[in-house]
């Protein structure tokens, strides 16, 4: 395995390919199924079936198909003991490396908020009601947070260090933008990065607790919005060194050029509603890609579609940016914590391969909760597109943009 | 690149304050083991806890509602920049980064917002506890209370995440902006982790910890924080953070340390710091030092404070610090056999000791080490 290269350190600005990525979410199994998904405003939630939701208000979410899951895997080695989650970061890398075979990380970059918590929930749950906890070990052993990690890896031969970022909502942001840092600064060549995170009932009675999830649809935006539908998946970006990658003739889908992160100290769930957070997330963002505000062609909001992040997100995006685009996907697919922000990089990364914009689904114009210049994207629109939104660049473009999230908050 | 360690602060079992807890080590103090049991069971276990003493009259508002995991974690990290002489203000906050080292996070407050699930269905479900559960509930709470408003990361792993983190910190401090990084490792113990690590045959029920015995009889759990204050200046250099790798299987830990060790042997090695628990970690660890430096002087301090994962590494970092800065290594306690390792039975002088190599092997598949010297 490669060290990083100590000698190159400060004011080295290398720039920062996509060469491959791969995804599942409630949109779809790959990029084609997600491609086809956003053009035709699919709506993606459906009732929850993996556990009980009587009691609790919210009764739907975002959900990956089991059978497809597991069909796509039957032949893996101990598949049957793996969590969920490893057979979605598995599904997602067997996309990415059939793209591109020999790309060997130095480093793994990944988010998650939950790693197997559905295993923990079914050991404790054993316990307590004196349940048959013969499975236990199997349990245990794949609850850890890295698990799906070095389970992905493991299919694929990879043995790369693995950093598993647990920064809540922003997780899989958060760490495609540490591993673009760690390639742009010339200390490494190559970083595999994403996210992932599972359904699971400890995290979606939390959040219906919290009555941050709505017993209705989600709407973000909408200034009816009653709050979040949950979702799941996983996705994975392939990033190198340009100049390596352009070297060694690989497919360059798209460019990384900023990165942007603050920390929003209000509160331990509600955001600061002036929208600081956001906002500086933001400017960093495009501070450190290089370019003006109004270069930004889309942006691809975390819109959960509760009354206080959308509130403080919104007001951000319209100080910061003016009529620029905004949609939030997860109004088709559901909020999937630790691997919403490496889903919506592959959206906008779709966006710009397809130049398109996706939609926010079911927000009504009328009742768009602020000032008219917030521009929404109320269906999937053909348009020229330069570059994006959560953080990537068309690779046809000499145009750059930024990427932004706030780390900290769940709601 | 180097980074220097400016500050470091330590809640452990045998209680808080880095020269406190440093001197108890060397006279040979282990911590005292605390019952823990649970009404729906039989099984009761030990475990190294943080006693109340070493955390007296730490308050703050912030930290009315949160678990203990939080409260070790602040007041290390408050030690380390107090050790410092850094005061965090608006300015200087926001080229201040913070990374956390965790592995099973708030456990507590999660098995009992589970538990209410469980017993009385979903309508019980506490809206107040929740928020504690999230992996970085105790970063967000130091960060609110130190300002901190610029990057912030909790790195999720075994008990080779602290060495993790040292690494992210050292690549984010290629980023000229920043000028220190705050790096805490933090962990509660509680019964039901017990119960899982027993159940995976890494738990020994009752102390002592053996290390490096032919067989493996187990870990005891422990908790608290160890905090490092990173920079550009200060009288410790991380000369190499190595990222070490991932392991699939057991036997396929030892090629990983051998690896790691000879990359940061390449210079002379005066001690090793390792993360030697009464596991499996122990003869991978005796296995790669025997081939890479099989002369080494190796100490390891989970006898005395048993394994506290998450914050493990930032320990054993403190470890090495502390032994460069006083020239003595403690005792390495209840040592059954030694094999052909050089391990301290009694407090040792080293007084022209310079460099150290820290190796953690964690029990998750994950190996890591770094190399540490003094001015």
């Amino acid at each position: 395995m490669a060290q990083s290269d100590s000698s190159n350190r400060k004011n080295t600005r290398a720039r920062v390919a996509v060469v491959a990525a791969g995804v599942v979410s409630p949109l779809g199994f790959g990029l084609n199924e997600t491609l086809d998904s956003l053009r035709n405003s699919r709506n993606c939630i459906s009732p929850v079936t993996r556990f009980s939701v009587g009691q609790c208000r919210c009764k739907t979410a975002g959900q990956v198909s089991d059978d497809r899951l597991l069909a796509t895997q039957a032949e893996a080695p101990r598949s049957r003991r793996l969590h969920r989650a490893s057979h979605m970061m598995i599904q997602a890398l067997t996309e990415l490396v059939a793209q591109e075979p020999h790309f060997e990380p130095e480093l793994t970059v990944i988010g998650t908020t939950s790693g197997g918590m559905s295993y923990g929930e079914h050991y404790y749950r054993s316990l307590r009601q004196a349940g048959d906890l013969r499975r236990a070990p199997t349990w245990i052993a794949n609850y850890p947070a890295q698990k799906p990690v070095i389970d992905a890896q493991v299919a694929f031969g990879i043995s790369a260090p693995c950093q598993v970022i647990a920064n809540a909502c922003a997780s899989g942001t958060n760490a495609i933008g540490h591993a673009f840092e760690c390639v742009r600064s010339g200390r490494y060549q190559r970083v595999l990065a994403g996210g992932y995170d599972a359904l699971s009932e400890l995290v979606f009675t939390g959040f219906d607790s919290l009555q941050a999830s709505t017993p209705e649809k989600c709407r973000p935006f909408d200034r009816h919005r009653t709050g979040m539908v949950l979702g799941e998946g996983a996705a994975l970006l392939a990033l190198e060194n340009l100049d390596s990658a352009q070297r060694r003739g690989a497919p360059v889908l798209a460019e990384i050029i900023g990165y942007g992160i603050s920390t929003d100290n209000f509160h331990i769930t509600q955001p600061d509603p002036s929208g600081i957070g956001p906002r500086q997330a933001m400017e960093r963002a495009v501070q450190s890609a290089h370019v003006a505000e109004n270069e930004i062609d889309y942006i691809n909001a975390h819109g959960t579609a509760t009354l206080f992040n959308d509130a403080a997100e919104g007001k951000a995006i319209n100080r910061f940016f003016n009529g620029v685009p905004v949609s939030s996907t997860k109004s088709m697919m559901g909020h999937s914590l630790g691997a919403a922000g490496a889903i919506e990089a592959v959206v906008c990364l779709l966006a710009l391969q397809h130049q398109f914009l996706p939609p926010n689904m079911r927000t009504n114009r009328g009742r768009l909760f602020c000032a008219q210049s917030f521009r929404i994207l109320l269906a999937s629109v053909e348009q020229m597109l330069r570059f994006s939104c959560a953080g990537l660049k068309h690779e046809s473009c000499n145009r750059r943009h930024g990427v932004g999230d706030s780390p900290g908050k769940r709601r | 690149m180097s980074l220097a360690i400016a500050g470091m602060g330590w809640v452990t079992p045998l209680g808080s304050g880095v020269d406190s807890v440093w001197e108890r080590l060397l006279q040979g103090h282990e911590a005292s083991a605390t019952t823990i049991s649970e009404p729906f069971s039989e099984q009761a276990y030990s475990a190294f806890r943080v006693p109340e003493s070493a955390m007296a009259g730490f308050s703050y508002p912030r930290l009315r509602r949160a678990s203990v995991i939080s409260r070790f974690a602040a007041a290390a990290g408050l030690e380390a920049l107090r050790a410092a002489g850094v005061e965090l203000n608006s300015q200087n906050a926001e080229r201040t980064a913070l990374i956390f080292a965790i592995s099973n996070g708030g456990v507590i407050y999660t098995r009992r917002f589970y538990r209410d699930i469980v017993d009385a269905g979903a309508q019980s479900a506490s809206p107040l506890l929740f928020p504690e559960t999230v992996f970085n509930a105790p970063a967000s709470h130091l960060a609110a209370i130190l300002g901190i408003t610029g990057a912030t990361y909790t790195l999720v792993g075994d008990g080779a995440v602290g060495l993790a983190a040292i690494k992210m910190a050292e690549d984010l401090m290629a980023n000229e902006a920043l000028e220190h990084c705050l790096v805490v490792g933090t962990e509660e113990v509680d019964w039901l982790l017990c119960d899982a690590y027993r159940r995976w045959r890494l738990l020994r029920r009752a102390p002592p910890i053996e290390p490096f015995s032919k067989q493996p009889r187990g870990m005891i759990l422990s908790e608290g924080a160890g905090a490092i204050l990173l920079g550009q200046d200060g009288p410790f250099t991380i000369e190499s953070a190595h990222p070490g790798g991932c392991f699939t299987k057991r036997a396929e830990a030892e090629k990983i340390l051998e690896r790691t060790l000879r990359d940061l042997a390449e210079t002379e090695i005066d001690f090793v710091v390792s993360s030697a628990n009464g596991t499996f970690v122990d003869q991978a660890e005796c296995r790669a030092l025997k081939v890479v430096i099989p002369n080494a002087i190796v100490y390891t301090a989970k006898p005395a404070l048993g394994e506290s994962v998450g914050a493990a590494g930032l320990w054993q970092i403190m470890l090495a610090a502390q032994a460069l800065r006083s020239r003595e290594l403690p005792p390495v306690l209840h040592v059954r056999s030694t094999g052909s390792l050089q391990l301290p039975r009694a407090r040792m002088s080293i007084p022209r000791a310079r460099r150290a190599i820290v190796l953690s092997c964690g029990l998750n598949q994950q190996a890591a080490g770094l190399r540490l010297a003094s001015d």
